[in-house]
This record gives structure tokens, sequence and C-alpha cells, in this order.
């Protein structure tokens, strides 16, 4: 059968009148499209273009809150308040004269001053970077174009010049200077984070679109200080260094069982919520400034003297001699003590005994033992600018290194290692780590000389405050242990002058060690310069209220009067 | 066709959720916005209480009133008696 039908075409061919339409209709929208891009990048360029400066989509950086700074009981010491900061962009701004007035009453500036803030050739200025939340209200109030203010904080420190060193300050930018704020800058800092914004051109938000990263906060930091005794510290060192005429003062007041910094504190000081901070005045001397320590080193070595077995508690030492050879220098005691025992030696700060118990140690014996006590060394809290101090090598010794070690000259330590270092008599002869954060649990410490021997130099010690040079460092219904340190200060010559550190370390109570302070006055110019009148009283002021404050039962004297027994003679060296 | 019909109804419907989605997200945004500058507001004003703490229980102040207004003072050592 043949196929009649028609082929069909492949594809179906629209009408002639199909197609002109569709061709009119693409054409048309052609033309539309055409005539809207010529529109809108042609005739209305300029109304786009600004349209689209004037809000355009902004990445802002949102702030981290700045953790706090509190005491060991939640006391600030350091946090951040709200301030505000006022910035114009002089190109957009419209105001009046009688507004700018206003504005420059506000901002306390004159007039002249102001309209030189707001010269049209600038985009953004600040008229006032912090200012209180009260006033920039006012300002707003203005309602002057181009001019906004924006939320910043400020650090604010209650304690003022009680614990400048210590907390240090920040800069205007809220990072951390000095001190805690220092050291810790990270931790309070926290991140940033950022967020998408639409901006209007005169700087108005006009939506917040997305956040971009969410700002983390930063962490309080909790210190180990107690406000009170920062306090007391403070006000004992101020009326040392006034009544003394002195250069500068310092404290340290340690928790004996923990190594918790409980107070820490120089005189004079600065108010760290004051600009133009005298540069004399910011370093914490307590951990950056040394000192050759003198006498508060004897009882480290004679505690290596025991140690070794070079000596016993009861030896006689005759100290009878005028004056003691080391290399060119003659030594000296301040009266003739004649043969004593080593107690005495202690007691009565006798210069030519300690040198001849020294004298009797091998040099690393005693290197070892001063370096056991940390003497020397950093004490690892990490204070933006601690120092180690000095002590050269026994290998390096000459003969007078050896001499002088042994009275604590030659070498050089900060006030914090010092009390560092009484930690071992405090703690039947471990040395505890010293710590500026709050601690919960005892820390363990390490050995360092054997219980005996420690609880023999306590019982040394408590003589210089019974009977000896630092009576004035007693403190009412508790046995006092002590050592006084007066030393000579070294000229810019490289000579020792006329100046004088005075200084006390001392230990309460002695039936149970709780507290360790040592006091340091730098070059004290009126009445006496040795540590026992001039550093002994600021202990005893400290001592007496931590004692007070933390409820530290009173010693039974019963104990304290054996002291009166006198040892038996020995041997006489 | 009837698949294609289908598929434009399920186009509306997931184009309005993202619609709504969004709007929704825009609406959440802001009250978390809100709820933030509450926290920030409540923090200042925790932060100004706690200076004023501070402030008042300050030691300087306290010895100022101590000896000031109730005429307080540190016994001398005579005055002292301890109690064993």
């Amino acid at each position: 059968m043949i196929n009649t039908r028609k082929k069909q075409p492949e594809f179906f061919e629209l009408s002639k009148l199909r197609r002109r339409f569709v061709l009119i209709m693409l054409l048309s929208l052609f033309i539309a499209l055409f005539s809207r891009a010529i529109y809108l990048q042609g005739i209305n360029k300029d109304f786009y273009q600004k349209e689209a400066e004037n809000r355009s989509d902004r990445t802002v950086k949102l702030h981290a809150y700045r953790g706090k700074i509190i005491d060991r009981n939640d006391n600030v010491f350091a946090v951040s308040t709200p301030i505000q900061e006022i910035t114009v962009n002089p190109s957009v701004l419209v105001a009046s004269a009688k507004q700018k007035n206003k504005l420059a009453r506000l901002l306390s500036l004159s007039r002249k001053e102001l309209e030189k803030k707001l010269q049209k050739n600038n985009k953004f200025v600040y008229l006032n970077r912090q200012l209180s939340p009260e006033k920039a209200a006012q300002i707003m109030a203005l309602k002057i174009i181009g001019v906004l203010s924006n939320k910043k904080y400020k650090r604010f420190y209650p304690a003022k010049e009680v614990a400048a060193h210590l907390v240090g300050f920040t800069g205007i930018d809220g990072d951390g200077l000095e001190g805690v704020e220092y050291f810790s800058n990270k931790l309070l800092a926290g991140e940033p984070g950022y967020k998408k914004i639409l901006k209007a051109e005169d700087g108005r938000i006009v939506d917040d679109l997305q956040d971009v990263k969410i700002p983390r906060d930063g962490q309080d930091i909790q210190l180990s200080i107690d406000k009170r005794l920062q306090y007391t510290a403070y006000r004992a060192l101020e009326r040392a260094v006034e009544k003394h005429a002195a250069m500068s003062g310092s404290a340290i007041l340690l928790d004996a069982k923990t190594g918790e910094i409980l107070a820490m504190t120089n005189y004079p000081s600065y108010n760290p919520n004051t600009k133009g901070k005298s540069i004399d005045f910011i370093r914490n001397r307590v951990v950056t400034d040394t000192f050759e320590p003198g006498s508060t080193i004897k009882p480290i070595s004679v505690s290596a003297a025991l140690e070794s077995k070079s000596i016993k508690p009861n030896s006689i030492i005759d100290t009878s001699a005028d004056y003691y050879k080391v290399g060119t220098s003659r030594v000296k005691d301040t009266h003739k003590y004649g043969k004593i025992s080593v107690k005495e030696v202690i007691q009565k700060s006798s210069n030519i005994g300690a040198i001849i118990i020294g004298e009797k140690v091998e040099p690393k014996y005693l290197w070892n033992t001063l370096n056991d006590f940390g003497i020397g060394q950093k004490t690892g809290i990490s204070f933006p600018g601690e120092v180690g101090g000095k002590l050269t090598h026994y290998k390096n010794w000459r003969k007078t290194d050896h001499q002088s070690a042994t009275f604590g000259y030659g070498m050089s330590t900060s006030l914090i290692q010092l009390a560092h270092s009484y930690t071992v008599f405090a703690n039947q002869g471990n040395i505890k780590s010293v710590s500026l954060l709050k601690t919960k649990d005892p820390t363990l410490g390490r050995r360092v000389i054997s219980k005996k021997t420690s609880d023999e130099m306590l019982s040394m010690l408590e003589s210089v405050v019974k009977d000896g040079t630092a009576e004035l460092a007693k403190v009412n219904g508790y046995r006092v242990a002590g050592k006084t340190g007066t030393s000579k200060k070294l000229g810019p010559d490289g000579k020792y002058g006329q100046n004088h550190i005075g200084s006390f370390v001392g230990i309460a109570p002695v039936s149970n060690p709780k507290f360790v302070i040592a006091v340091m006055i730098d070059t004290p110019s009126v009445g006496s310069y040795y540590g026992g009148p001039v550093a002994a009283p600021v202990f005893s002021t400290l001592m007496a209220e931590a004692l007070k404050i933390y409820s530290i039962p009173q010693d039974d004297f019963t104990e304290a009067d054996e002291l009166k027994r006198e040892a038996k003679p020995d041997s006489i060296i | 066709m009837r698949l294609n019909l289908i598929l434009y109804i399920v186009l509306i419907f997931f184009a309005i959720a993202t619609v709504n989605s969004e709007h929704q997200y825009r609406n959440n945004y802001s009250r978390l916005d809100i709820e933030k500058k509450t926290t920030s507001e409540l923090r200042d004003k925790k932060t100004k209480l706690e200076i004023e703490e501070s402030d008042k229980s300050g030691n300087q102040r306290i010895q100022t009133i101590a000896s000031e207004k109730l005429k307080m003072y540190t016994p001398n050592k005579k005055e002292v008696k301890v109690v064993r």
C-alpha cells in the first residue's frame, strides 16, 4: 500500500504573524532593558551613586568586654566603665552657630578650638574620646547632623595608688601597659567580634545585617591579694617613708602555707586613673628592683653551715676581733660581742660571726643553698619587669666573694625573692612557690633544708625579735621571728656611699607560721637607717592587722619562754 | 505536564519558605540585638554599683569616718590587754 500522507516537516513552522509577534515582544523587552540601563547609568547616575555611597554595608568591630581584676574577696581592683566617644564628620556637618556654641561648652572647648577641629577638609575627627555618658547624651540631644556618639569602655581603678604598681593600667586603646593589666592582657581582653551593618554616609547605622563573628568577652582575673592588707601595707609604708624622709619603701606579705601574695605595695605610688603618670613611680619595685640584702641573708648562710654540719647550734664563735679582713675591706660589727653562740650571731647580727661560720662551708655548698632558697632567681610569678637578681656562680668566686656572700654582700636580690626564701623557715624546711593568683588548695613545697635545721633557725630568728635587733617587730599576743638587714647602697661610681637600705623579713606566729612579710626602706635620711628602727615597725603594723583579719589564734607564751634557756657551749670556733 | 505542575507548586512553596525563614531570621536577629543591648546596659549598671560599693567600703573612707566621726583610734601598747 502506498503511503499517500504528506511528509511532516522536522520542526514546527510558526505562522508569519506569530513570528512577528515574538520578534516584537523580544525587541520590546530588549528596548525596555536598554532604556532602564541608560536611565540608571546615564540620566539618573548621580542620584543612584550617592544613594549607594550613602547606604553601604560595612563590617564593624564588636567590642569584647574586658574582664575585671578582683582581689581574693571579690573586691574590684580594675573594671571597665562605659564612656562615650564623640566624633564628627565635618564634611557633612550641619550646625547652627547656637548649636556650635553649646557643643563647645559641653566639650569644654573654646569656639575657636572647636572650629579648628571642624575644618571641612577632614572626614573624621575625634571631638572627645572619653566623655561621660551624661554629657554625651546632652551633646546628642543637640541633634547636630554629622556628630556621632559611640560607646566605649574605660578602665577604672577604685584602689587608686594603693594597688597601682600591682594592677598596672591600660592605654587609651584598652591594651594593658603595666602590671597585671599587661601580663594578663590576652585573658582580660577576650576577642572582638565583627558584624555587618548598613550605614548611612553621615555615620548613622541604618540596619544591623548579620553577625560575622560573635565577640568573646575577656575573663575576670582573681588575684591572691587581700585589699584590706594591701591598704594597711601601703599606709604603713607611707608613714615610714615620710617619717624617715626615705626615697621609697616596698613591702610584700605572703601566705606562708600557700605562697600566695596577700599584699605587695610600694610608696610613693601614682593614681592609675589620671593621665601623665610619672615614670619614676610606675615600677613595681618589689619585683623590679634589686639590692644587696645584707644581714637578711645570714640565716641562709647559717642554715648552710648547720646542714653541712660545719657547726652545731650551740657552737661558740669568737667575734672579739676588731674587724675581719674581706679583701681590702675591713668588716666590723656595730659592737664588740666577744665569744657568742650561733644564735647570738643571728640575734645580734654579727658580721664577723657570719663570716667565720660561712667560711667553714664549702663555696659549692653555700652557693647551692643560696640557690635553693631562690636567691638570684626569678620567682616565677611572670610579673612584667621581674628581675632575677645576681648570684655569681661559685666557680667564679674569689675568697672575698665567698666571705661577702655569708653576710649578704656581693649579690643582689629583689624583695619578693627575700620573702620567698623565708617561706623555707615558715614551712619546716620547704620552699613554697609564690603565686599572684588565688589558689584553692595548699601548694606542695620543695625541701631545701631539714626540719631540724629549719626549727633551729626559726628559734634563732625569734630571738632576734625577742631580744635582738628587731624588738620593734613585736606583735602583741604573738610570737614573731625575723631578721633585720642594713646594707650600704652602691653609688653611681660603683662605690659604697653614705646611703643605706633598711630591711626586715619576718614570720608569725612562730608556733604555726601563717604569714611572711618583707619590708624595705630605701635611703632613710632622718633618724636611723637600720632595718630594725625603719622597717620592723612597718612589719609589726602589717602583721598585727593580718593576724587580726585572719583570726589567727594567739601563741602560747610558755613555749617562747623556753628561749630564755641558754644553750650549753659546745666548742669555741 | 502533571510533574511540571507539582514541581512548580514545590518551587513556590520553597520560595515562600525561604522568604519566611529570612524574615524570621531578621526578626530574631533584631530581638537578639535588643537583648544584647539590655545585657550591656545591665552590666554597665552592675559595674556602676560595684564601683559605688567599692567606694563606700573603701578603707580610706572607713578610716576617715572612724577617726573623725566616731572618734576611734588605734589603742597604744599600754591600753592593750591580751587575754589568754
